[in-house]
């Protein structure tokens, strides 16, 4: 992990470091989002995302902080440019469709409609809530969480996956959601 | 409802969220919910749970991920951004001066400096003049004295000189030999009908004699210029 005071002072071996060590989970996001629409933008909105980190390095209190940040500020970036591409597709502005969207742009929208959980999160937060998640979601339930909601496998498939019976699969998935419900502060006490 | 129900009921509300419900599995959802009204409320809440874990975890995930090398094209644009925050982060908090900025600050100096050499020196050097002492030696007597025209000549073209009036070759030479640095002798021998000059400034010494031809006007003219020259070398 890079040295923060370093990062600070401009030292250029800590931020190649650094740049190493991020690369991957800003590269990963803008994959994720932009792969089957823009692929061109994706080295784009990645460095874009490292050259908005370096503006924030002064606001970071620890270097565990960087990577969540980063990985916050490369999914704003990709779902803004997503928002804007389509936006103009659409009619300069205009956000009621003019044509029915297919498939791939419905899923598009998906993680950057209003009613996201993420879509309202300002890019520190959304970096402190994935930080948490991280550090507080133990396996095996993200891995649980991944497999049905991510690779949307069966209870069986999961069952041999994982070597458990597949009745003990929802067990898994409630707990993992219960979880993630604590660490969102959506649980029943909030 | 009992915990029999409600892992049945989790377990429908999942496989119906993840579009992996049969029919069946949906009707038997349906008849549950008929029962217990607070499980729709239930079933809205697992849609939202499971939506921010969609959202989430992807994110997670690529936290995690390893693979993947920092393309070298990427260094340069991202450590002159570096550069840059860096540079503007010290500068607000006040601790920096730009190379662009003390350069400004020598070349300024430098500017004054060449400003002294070029103005202001010469103007000293032309306050600090030779102190200038008259003579004129009459020898023959009888046209002697401060109201002669040739007097008066000597004082109108150095005005601050002293000017003393000679009546002997002897009391010339003495009054030629006491030189002190910086000083300019001016001496008209009337009997001779010329001008010399007799100097010494900043360690040069210097000596010329004009004819008194056509005046003695002219003469002294002549005497000033090259008083002038020998003191601006």
């Amino acid at each position: 992990m890079p040295n923060l005071q370093a990062l600070r002072r401009g030292d250029a071996n800590a931020w190649d470091e650094a740049f190493c060590w991020l690369w991957p989970a800003v590269f990963a996001v803008a994959h994720l989002k932009l792969r089957p629409y823009f692929p061109n933008e994706i080295d784009d909105v990645a460095i874009e995302s490292l050259e908005e980190l370096v503006e924030m390095v002064h606001e970071v209190k620890s270097s565990e902080e960087l990577k969540p940040l980063a990985v916050s500020i490369a999914h704003h970036r990709a779902v803004s440019l997503l928002r804007e591409r389509f936006a103009k597709k659409r009619g300069e502005g205009k956000t009621e469709s003019l044509d029915v969207p297919t498939d791939g742009e419905r899923a598009l929208y998906e993680p950057a409609s209003s009613d996201s959980p993420l879509a309202d999160l300002e890019q520190k937060e959304l970096a402190q809530r994935l930080g948490k998640v991280l550090a507080e979601l133990k396996p095996p339930f993200g891995e649980f969480l991944s497999d049905f909601f991510l690779h949307d496998l069966h209870y069986e498939e999961i069952a041999r996956k994982r070597g458990v019976s597949v009745g003990s699969v929802g067990v898994y998935l409630k707990r993992g959601l219960e979880a993630m419900r604590r660490i969102w502060g959506r649980d029943d006490n909030n | 409802m009992n915990s029999m129900n409600d892992e049945r009921f989790f377990d429908l509300a999942m496989k119906i969220i993840t579009r992996q419900a049969t029919d069946a599995e949906r009707a038997e959802l349906d008849a549950l919910r008929a029962c217990e009204p607070e499980l729709c409320a239930e079933f809205d809440r697992l849609e939202k749970d499971v939506r921010l874990v969609k959202d989430t975890l992807p994110l997670v995930d690529a936290m995690q991920t390893a693979a993947g090398d920092f393309p070298a094209y990427a260094h340069e644009r991202l450590q002159t951004k570096v550069r840059q925050v860096i540079i503007r982060h010290v500068v607000a908090k006040g601790q920096y001066r730009s190379p662009a900025l003390i350069w400004r600050c020598v070349l300024g100096l430098v500017a004054a400096a060449a400003m002294i050499l070029v103005v202001v020196l010469p103007i000293l050097h032309m306050y600090r003049a030779p102190r200038i002492q008259l003579a004129m030696l009459d020898t023959i007597g009888g046209i002697r004295g401060t109201d002669t025209n040739e007097g008066a000549l000597l004082r109108k073209t150095w005005s601050k000189a002293t000017l003393d009036f000679l009546t002997s070759v002897e009391a010339l030479h003495e009054w030629e030999t006491k030189n002190k640095p910086d000083e300019v002798k001016v001496i008209y021998e009337r009997a001779a009908a010329e001008v010399r000059v007799l100097g010494k400034w900043h360690g040069k010494s210097f000596r010329k004699t004009f004819l008194v031809e056509p005046d003695l006007e002219a003469a002294l003219k002549e005497a000033k210029s090259f008083i002038a020259e020998q003191i601006q070398e």
